[in-house]
């Protein structure tokens, strides 16, 4: 699989659900947590590459 | 008879670099050994799918270069991360348990596969991977530090 916007998915998932549960107790602010920094992770990631070639 | 109160402590402080150790042996495994069974799994799951996804996508497994030694060095400590799973892997990709690009027979040979690799178009998705689940590992160390210590609450 050779997809930037694929890989870039699934790294920020795995990132995302790694500190979710290393860093939030409940289930719910894990949750919250995990998406949070999913949608930063990938939205900051479109907003910079944008930003490079826009 | 009752116990000295340092044998508690000590069988303590023990019982943590235990789980500490079996947290790098085998990645998820220092959790399960304290008691956070489901903690230890998801943590193993996802560290190994990250390191068997990356090893998929011809992933670096990297050589310490005196040309480089702190950044290569870096990325040798990131590979011992997901434990003794490291230089098992090494042994069938380069035929060897080796981490350095001098010494030894094979040496040609190893930085020629070590270039090759480094060449697949697949290798930069594949190096992040598992560098991330060494890391993430090493990471969990210092949490089961906490756990073992009683500084993490039950979640």
């Amino acid at each position: 699989m050779r997809s930037h916007l694929f890989h870039m998915l699934i790294f920020a998932g795995l990132l995302s659900a790694y500190f979710a549960v290393l860093l939030r107790d409940e289930k719910r602010e894990r949750i919250r947590f995990g998406l949070f920094l999913w949608g930063g992770l990938v939205g900051g990631a479109l907003v910079l590459a944008f930003l490079m070639a826009p | 008879m009752t116990e000295p109160e340092g044998n508690g402590a000590d069988r303590g402080v023990r019982r943590t670099l235990l789980s500490v150790f079996l947290g790098w042996l085998v990645p998820g495994l220092g959790h399960v050994f304290l008691g956070r069974v489901r903690r230890g799994v998801f943590f193993g799951l996802l560290l190994w799918a990250s390191f068997g996804f990356g090893l998929a996508h011809d992933a670096r497994l990297s050589l310490r270069d005196d040309k480089q030694p702190l950044l290569t060095g870096l990325q040798v400590v990131a590979n011992l991360g997901m434990g003794p799973i490291d230089p098992i892997v090494r042994l069938f990709v380069y035929g060897e348990v080796t981490y350095s690009m001098k010494g030894g027979d094979k040496a040609v040979q190893r930085v020629e596969t070590f270039r090759a690799r480094e060449r697949s178009p697949l290798s930069i998705y594949g190096t992040a991977y598992v560098w991330t689940a060494g890391l993430m590992n090493l990471l969990l160390l210092f949490d089961l530090w906490d756990i073992g210590r009683g500084r993490r609450g039950d979640a």
